[in-house]
């Protein structure tokens, strides 16, 4: 289980202006094997409570336990997959999987094997000798994902990871990402901006208060899975929550 | 294949021609500027020349060098000034201090603290060439995406690790870039060290051929050396598209 603990952050500027507030006192539990989305309007902090998840940005104040012990830093148990895709752009698409592996001294053959495997999985195994630049936006975060997964992270730390691409791009991604965790059940922090995306995906939504961000509403996704899509976009309670959250977001804005 | 390459540096034989009219024309006298048919007539002899193919020999061992730890030492400073805030404070007030600072200034020191033959011209061509590389990589260094360096911190990877690993590779389209400032910069000094207290080299033999008036000697060297930098070049940027094809 990962707790926040009154998780707050103040960003101090370098050239010496106001801080910035970013989240006050930021409380939650999640659940092991939960998927749980954070939405909320442009800048209250998705992305900062995120960071701080992962290790790569300190908090100001509070903590972050997982397993009841504090974080110290990035770990291979909590996986990123950014917005802008971050792949490594020097290493082809099958080095960029590999690489975690190789950090961790996985032995030259079962590394070989995981990398078909999950090459098989997102759907890229003739595409394996591509540079990034060569990709197209769906099969980067494709590709990111599969770098994160390779090294089994126990979480999944995912910041508007369909947010660049293109609708049909996007819903595909978003299956793809339901097939893989209905079958690894990893826990899995996501944020958006697509209220519809949270709750088509989603075991649970935290909505988020405008700067400094705060969680307003917590809210339990109860549609029964495995999910499918035109199921589910003509289910009554499916329509409901969207609007009530959709509500959410424009009074918090 | 040799048409190919006479048609990538047309501009360079352009240039001879125009070096080749510009001297028959009659505006200059030929003993100031002589034909370049003249001068790569007597580069030909003089390459097989055994002193002279020596001379050529030790400056291209002092210039490759001085640009070989220029290269090694201001990737190092560059990179690893630009990973701690203390670095960067370090860093750029000594780079504006120290980087126009005409290094030829401080040969006379050189030669008499590190002796008269190889060894201070090639602290020279270090302490010139090293300033593009230093700078390329410090700021390339700097500029790495953040996430890529996350992104591999989550992945298990040691802070010494994403230096190595991340931000290394991550800088190297601009390093390179940086090394190719260098390179032109080596060849350049490497030359006015041996003008400049002549004894052997290119420059030496330049100096010589211009005290005695023999026009057409005193262009060989130039000719060679810049050849030399044109080489050195091309390989650099054939380094780029073998090696760095992914940057496009
Ligand atoms: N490195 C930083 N230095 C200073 N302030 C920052 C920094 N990063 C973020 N902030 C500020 O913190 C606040 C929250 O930013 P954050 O990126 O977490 O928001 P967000 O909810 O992810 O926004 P979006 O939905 O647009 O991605 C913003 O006001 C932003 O300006
Ligand atoms: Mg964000």
């Amino acid at each position: 289980m990962i707790r926040l603990d009154r998780v707050s952050k103040t960003y101090t500027r370098a050239g010496g202006g106001e801080p910035v507030r970013a989240l006050s006192e930021i409380s939650a539990d999640i659940a092991d094997g939960a998927f749980v989305t954070i939405v909320g309007p442009s800048g209250c902090g998705k992305s900062t409570l995120l960071y701080i998840v992962g290790g790569f940005v300190p908090a100001s104040g509070g903590a972050v336990l997982v397993e009841g012990k504090p974080i110290a830093g990035p770990g291979p148990d909590r996986g990123p997959v950014f917005q802008e895709f971050a792949l490594f752009p020097w290493k082809t698409v099958r080095q960029n999987i590999r690489f975690g592996l190789a950090e961790q001294n996985v032995p030259r053959a079962e590394a070989d094997r995981r990398v078909d495997e999950l090459l098989d999985l997102v759907h890229l195994r003739q595409y394996a000798a591509l540079y990034p630049k060569e990709l197209s936006g769906g099969m980067k975060q494709r590709v990111a994902i599969a770098r994160t997964l390779a090294y089994r992270p126990r979480t999944l730390l995912m910041d508007e990871p369909f947010g660049a691409l293109d609708a049909h791009t996007r819903a595909k991604l978003q299956d793809e990402l339901l097939q893989i965790w209905e079958r690894e059940r990893k826990t899995v922090l996501f944020i958006t901006h697509g209220v519809d995306e949270a709750v088509y995906l989603s075991d649970r939504i935290l909505v988020m208060s405008a700067a400094p961000g705060a969680i307003k509403a917590d809210i339990a996704v109860d549609l029964p899975r495995p999910r499918r899509r035109e199921e589910l976009l003509r289910h009554p309670r499916y329509q409901e929550l969207v609007i009530e959250i959709g509500r959410m977001m424009d009074t918090t804005a | 294949m040799i048409l190919r390459a006479l048609r990538s540096c047309y501009s360079v034989l352009l240039l001879l021609a125009a070096w080749e009219l510009f001297a028959r024309s009659g505006m200059v006298p030929r003993t100031l500027l002589p034909p370049v048919s003249l001068v790569l007539q007597r580069t030909a002899i003089a390459l097989a020349t055994d002193t002279f193919v020596a001379d050529l020999a030790t400056t291209l061992f002092r210039l490759l060098a001085g640009l070989a730890l220029a290269v090694g030492l201001g990737i190092a400073l560059g990179v690893i000034s630009a990973q701690t805030r203390a670095g960067r404070a370090i860093f750029e007030p000594l780079v504006r201090v120290l980087g126009p600072l005409p290094k030829i200034a401080l040969f006379p020191v050189l030669l008499l603290t590190l002796g008269f033959d190889n060894t201070p011209r090639i602290v020279l061509v270090l302490i010139d060439a090293i300033f593009p590389v230093m700078l390329a990589a410090h700021y390339a260094a700097r500029a790495v995406d953040e996430k890529l360096i996350w992104s591999a911190r989550a992945a298990g990877t040691s802070p010494t690790g994403c230096v190595l690993r991340v931000i290394l590779p991550a800088a190297m389209p601009q390093i390179l870039t940086g090394i190719r400032v260098a390179a032109v910069i080596a060849c350049v000094v490497v030359f006015l060290s041996e003008m400049v207290q002549p004894g052997d080299g290119l420059g030496d033999q330049m100096i010589r051929a211009a005290r005695a008036f023999r026009s057409v000697d005193m262009f060989v060297p130039i000719v060679v050396i810049s050849g030399l930098g044109f080489i050195l070049d091309t390989l650099l940027a054939l380094v780029r598209r073998r090696a760095l094809g992914w940057a496009g």
